[in-house]
C-alpha cells in the first residue's frame, strides 16, 4: 500500500498560520490503513490544533471530513461543501490526493499534512517496510519475488556488493536490514534456480521508470 | 497512554495531566490514594488553560449531500 507518515504539528502550524478556518480532509483508503490520515487521525489532528491554537491566542475554527478516496474526484464531491467554506485545506491524504484536491478545487489551496514515503507492506503490527519502488519493469520473475531494486540501498541489479555481511546490509547504521541480495541467493537455492544469480543482468532501462519524466498509462478499451 | 501524553505536549499542555492505572475493585485503598495525588497533581498544574473562551465561535459541522 501507499504509506506517509504525519508531519510534525509546527510544521502543520506553521502552514495554517495565515487561515482561520481550516478543514482537515482525511481519505479512507492507503492512508487508513497504515494509521496516517483516516478519519481517526483527521479527529485527532483537528482536536491537537484547536487546542493548541487556542493556548496560544490565536485559534483556529478547524473542520473535519474524510472521503473514501481521495485521489478521484466523484469522492472528493462529497466534502465540496466543506472546501468552499474553508480558507485552507490540510489533506491528510497522499501525495496524489492533495494534488488532485488542489486541481479539483483550485480555488482553494490544499496544503498536505503527511510525507508519503512509498508502497510498503506492514510486515508486523505498527511496522512498515519498502517491498516496490514503481519502477514500471517488474524483474521479480528473476529474482525469487525479492525486489532489489526497492530492497538494495544500491538498487543493485548484480548483487550482493561487498558490503554485504553475514547476510547484513553495510549501509544502514542499526545494522540489522537483511541484505536483499544475500536473500535473493538463498530463496533461488530453495527453488532449484541458483543458475538465474548467475546471469549477468545489463543496466536497467530506467525509462519506465522517473527517467522518462511523468508516466501516464492510457488505456484506450476503457476511456468513455 | 505514552502516544497520548505526546499528543497533549505537542500542543502545549502538561502532559501529567493525563495518568492511567490498572487496578481491581478490590483495591479500595489504592483507589482513594490515587485520586487523592492526582487532585494534587491537578492544583498544582493549575487549572486547565483551554478552559479560557477565546470567543471563536465553534466552526459547526455541515450536512453532507449524498
Amino acid at each position: 500500500m501507499i504509506v506517509a507518515q504525519q508531519k510534525p504539528l509546527e510544521e502543520i502550524k506553521a502552514m495554517i498560520a495565515d487561515a482561520q478556518k481550516v478543514l482537515i480532509l482525511g481519505c479512507g483508503t492507503c492512508v487508513t490503513v497504515c494509521f496516517a490520515g483516516g478519519e481517526k487521525e483527521v479527529a485527532i489532528l483537528a482536536s491537537q490544533l484547536r487546542m493548541a491554537t487556542r493556548l496560544e491566542g490565536n485559534e483556529k475554527e478547524i473542520r473535519e471530513f474524510t472521503v473514501q478516496r481521495q485521489c478521484e474526484y466523484e469522492y472528493n464531491e462529497m466534502a465540496a461543501d466543506y472546501i468552499r467554506d474553508a480558507d485552507l485545506i490540510v489533506s491528510l491524504a497522499c501525495g496524489i490526493g492533495v494534488q488532485t484536491v488542489n486541481e479539483q478545487f483550485p480555488e482553494k489551496l490544499t496544503v498536505p499534512g503527511l510525507n508519503t514515503s512509498g508502497l510498503s507492506q506492514p510486515t508486523e503490527q505498527g511496522v512498515w517496510v519498502e517491498r516496490c519502488q514503481a519502477c514500471g519493469d517488474c524483474i521479480l520473475a528473476l529474482t525469487g519475488g525479492l525486489c532489489p531494486i526497492a530492497r538494495c540501498a544500491k538498487s543493485l541489479l548484480n548483487g550482493p556488493c561487498g558490503g554485504s555481511q553475514r547476510g547484513i546490509c553495510e549501509v544502514y547504521a542499526e545494522r540489522e536490514t537483511p541484505c536483499v541480495w544475500d536473500q535473493i541467493y538463498h530463496r533461488l537455492k530453495e527453488l532449484g534456480q541458483l543458475d538465474k544469480i548467475m546471469d549477468i543482468r545489463p543496466p536497467k532501462n530506467w525509462h519506465p521508470s522517473r527517467d522518462g519524466g511523468q508516466r501516464k498509462i492510457v488505456r484506450e478499451d476503457l476511456r468513455l | 497512554m505514552n502516544y497520548a501524553k505526546k499528543l497533549l505536549a505537542e500542543v502545549g499542555l502538561e502532559a501529567e495531566r493525563l495518568e492511567i492505572f490498572f487496578l481491581s475493585s478490590a483495591e479500595g485503598v489504592h483507589f482513594a490514594e490515587i485520586a487523592a495525588d492526582m487532585t494534587e497533581r491537578a492544583r498544582q498544574l493549575g487549572p486547565n488553560p483551554l478552559k479560557k473562551s477565546s470567543g471563536v465561535k465553534p466552526w459547526t459541522q455541515m450536512e453532507v449531500k449524498e
